[in-house]
């Protein structure tokens, strides 16, 4: 079976980061994706992950500032499960395509929304680009970078949690309509999904001891994760010497040539000093290292290790290749690429990479034809500037 | 009725990447037990990240290597839908709790596995942590930036976990409907290394085994675009997203710049990323000079999308923050030992099925003497069992006071 998700049909407005991700997690489970764009492709169509994130999916232009764009795109409507938009609260409304509008006439409709901030926030005017989500939130003055003051963290932190919202919001709606029949508008943003990510940090309780409120405080720079990074050879960089829940055959100072590492009663009588001048050595030790030779030492000698790596790296990483994570791509503008595959396996339905992003309105003809619109009158609405 | 109305969860994980996704599965509803071991989760001493992950389950402690622990497990498998954990692969079949034996009980159980590599594969057997996730997926390379010439550097949200988690999650409520349409349940599985790689999924790889252009972060780890940055005010700092033509004209009118619209060095978008460290200097000269109050005031005012970036002095002014409390996405609870407690309530809004936040994180066996009467056993037997160490019920005595 191709997936789970077969027969359901979505209706793809987002842009972006999160929307894209979102619905793709779906498609590849089966869902039948169709993006729906305005004729000009948007300012986010060429941006590059765009490649990766708008697979699997058909695309039609539809103009949903005209009258005869908005009636078709409700014809199309009348054969989709689930609706997902991410443009600013009241955008949608505007067009007369707000949920409140749309529910009586569609009653099984699954409308998920996803701004930047929550449509019922005093920020929900504000533009909710992800970096300013980032600043707004806090979430740059928590990451500790090279230097002090907010980071700007590149990995687009709050749309790369809030994809999962986006998945996660409409298959649970999903369930639900098939116990009650009725669709509803879930809303998540991408607010929302840095809460999601301060999980571990941002808390507070009334009794928690001076010890615990300090165990995840940002340090700056260093924290244990931050100085387990270490610099091989060539100017290669290794995230060394982690566990791996087995027992190690060596210790990472074996294997490095150094002496053995002091035990923690040990460590607590040790000066500054001598403190010091064991980690340069040990930091001199892993210079000396050619990183792939120690990434593979390490693995032998059942230690957890990894190369830190530019990302399309990644696609050779032995483990990613055996999970199906690697997959090809024939991208009709690109050529044959390698992408990321499926992120979470269900063996019995493990759904499929469908294709690549699809051209703009590529499917116009194909997706149109299904609602019994001519080509005549495709070209009249063409000619119109509706699609 | 909430989305996951009378779907129950066993939750068999320890620490962050499984705890968290069925942290999820409570909020939207689902009734989860965690069958804890009767020593307790091994993040419990770590404080946040433990109670970060808990909230609203049951809890029954249990030592699953006596037989008597087990035969406990067994019944409460027959009466769950899911079954959930983080174990490194084979260790749920060590403790006879792997997917084909329980299949043998609940044969259409839907059974997930969530950990740091894979079901297959040279690092299978393999367990690690958030920042290997990281490192492999190309991130801590790309916030660096280390093709600048700086060290990596590890975020420390630890999204390798939490991604993990939502994985999950995405996986079992689609195998939930799967089995609602055909009555099927079925294994699945996700990893850490998936997730840091689907963060890391912009940089990819075309024709001869190049990796298209893509934006890439400066050194001083500001931004990656000229008018997509941070840049530090009088005090403060402030971010701006000036992407469009407007905004850019905009920007230049409100700094009294109006003379780099007719530079011919920034006369695109292509020529300003081309020109990037000029137009960056500039701007670094102009926004040092007034607070970032003062240009958020006035870039509003002119449609300039921008931001203060704000010290929440590690969340304190997010968790009390009135209009946050107002819309739901703050919660708080007593817990019996911590007091009150906040943490971030509803991540996804739902308009006729709303979220159901149960309650704070449970001690160790907290429900145990519910669960097992439900489970059937007798006041007698529940007292031998937990006289001999089989279950646990937290009492005054509990052992990890923070």
């Amino acid at each position: 079976m191709a997936g789970a998700l077969e027969g359901v049909r979505i209706l793809d407005l987002t842009w972006g980061v999160a929307g894209p991700i979102g619905v793709l997690l779906l498609a590849e489970q089966g869902a039948d994706v169709i993006k729906v764009e305005p004729p000009d492709g948007g300012p986010f169509r060429q941006t590059t992950g765009c490649y990766v994130w708008n697979r699997s999916r058909r695309s039609v232009t539809i103009n949903l500032q005209d009258a005869e764009g908005i009636e078709l795109f409700l014809k199309l409507l009348e054969t989709a499960d689930v609706l997902v938009e991410s443009f600013r609260p009241g955008v949608m409304q505007k067009l007369g395509l707000g949920y409140d509008a749309l529910e009586p006439r569609f009653p099984r409709l699954i409308y998920c929304s996803v701004p930047g901030y929550p449509s019922n926030s005093r920020h929900a005017g504000r533009p909710g680009y992800d970096a300013l989500v980032q600043a707004r939130s806090g979430e740059q003055y928590e990451q500790p970078g090279h230097r002090p003051g907010p980071v700007f963290l590149h990995t687009p932190q709050p749309s790369m949690a809030t994809m999962y919202l986006v998945s996660i919001g409409i298959v649970a709606a999903l369930r639900a309509r098939e116990l009650t029949g009725e669709g509803q508008h879930v809303e998540t943003s991408l607010y929302q999904g840095v809460l999601g990510y301060t999980t571990q940090i941002w808390q507070y309780s009334e009794n928690s001891t001076p010890q615990s409120r300090s165990m995840m405080q940002k340090t700056h720079p260093l924290s244990i994760h931050q100085a387990s990074i270490y610099e091989c050879d060539d100017g290669e960089w290794i995230h060394a010497a982690a566990t791996s829940g087995m027992t190690p055959k060596k210790s990472p100072q074996e294997i490095l040539g150094l002496p053995p590492a002091p035990s923690l009663r040990e460590m607590a009588t040790i000066s500054p000093e001598e403190r010091a001048r064991r980690e340069e050595e040990t930091r001199a030790a892993y210079k000396k290292c050619k990183r792939d030779e120690l990434v593979e030492q390490f693995h032998e000698n059942l230690l957890g290790a990894e190369a830190i790596i530019p990302p399309e790296e990644m696609y050779a990483h032995p483990q990613l290749v055996a999970n199906g994570m690697v997959a090809e791509v024939d991208d009709p503008e690109l050529g044959p690429t390698t992408q990321i595959g499926i992120p979470f396996t269900l063996t019995r339905t493990p759904g499929e990479v469908k294709g690549p992003q699809p051209l703009l309105g590529q499917h116009n003809s194909e997706v149109f034809g299904e609602l019994g619109v001519t080509d005549a009158q495709l070209e009249g609405l063409k000619a119109k500037g509706a699609i | 009725m909430f989305a996951l109305e009378g779907i129950r969860v066993l939750d068999f994980g320890q620490f962050l990447a499984g705890p968290f996704g069925t942290m999820i599965l409570a909020d939207l509803g689902a009734e989860v037990i965690k069958v804890e071991p009767v020593r307790g989760d091994g993040m419990r001493m770590a404080g946040k990240p433990f109670l970060g992950c808990q909230r609203g389950k049951k809890d029954i402690a249990i030592d699953l290597k006596r037989p008597e622990g087990l035969d406990i497990a067994y019944k409460l498998v027959e009466r769950a839908d899911v079954v959930h954990h983080n174990m490194t692969k084979g260790t749920a079949e060590r403790l006879k709790i792997g997917y084909e034996t329980l299949k043998g009980i609940k044969p259409d159980i839907i059974y997930c596995n969530t950990w740091m590599y894979g079901e297959d594969g040279p690092l299978a057997y393999f367990g690690g942590l958030d920042p290997l996730a990281q490192a492999a997926g190309g991130l801590e390379y790309e916030a660096g930036p280390v093709h600048e010439g700086n060290p990596p550097l590890w975020c420390r949200f630890g999204m390798g976990d939490t991604t993990n988690a939502f994985q999950s999650v995405i996986a079992v409520l689609i195998a939930l409907y799967h089995r609602q349409r055909t009555g099927e349940g079925q294994y699945v599985w996700s990893s850490l290394l998936n997730g840091g790689a689907l963060c890391g999924s912009e940089g990819f790889v075309a024709k001869n085994g190049t990796a298209p252009p893509r934006a890439k972060l400066n050194k001083s780890q500001t931004g990656i675009h000229p008018l997509y940055r941070l840049y530090e005010a009088y005090e403060g700092w402030i971010q701006i997203a000036a992407l469009k033509e407007a905004h850019w004209q905009a920007l230049c009118a409100g700094i009294g710049r109006n003379d780099l619209l007719q530079d011919a060095r920034y006369a695109t978008a292509g020529a300003r990323v081309e020109h990037r460290q000029e137009l960056e200097r500039e701007l670094e000269a102009v926004f040092a000079r007034r607070t970032a109050r003062e240009w958020q005031n006035l870039l509003d005012g002119l449609d300039v999308p921008c931001e203060i970036s704000v010290d929440t002095n590690d969340g304190e002014t997010v968790l009390f923050d009135e209009d946050n409390v107002r819309q739901g996405l703050v919660t708080e609870y007593e817990h019996p030992i911590l007091g009150r407690m906040r943490q971030f309530g509803h991540l996804i809004n739902f308009s006729k099925t709303p979220g159901n936040i149960q309650g704070p994180p449970p001690l160790v066996g907290e429900h145990t003497d519910e669960i097992m009467k439900w489970l059937g056993y007798d006041g007698d037997t529940v007292a031998g069992l937990k006289a001999d160490g089989v279950i646990y019920a937290s009492d005054e005595n509990y052992p990890w006071p923070w």
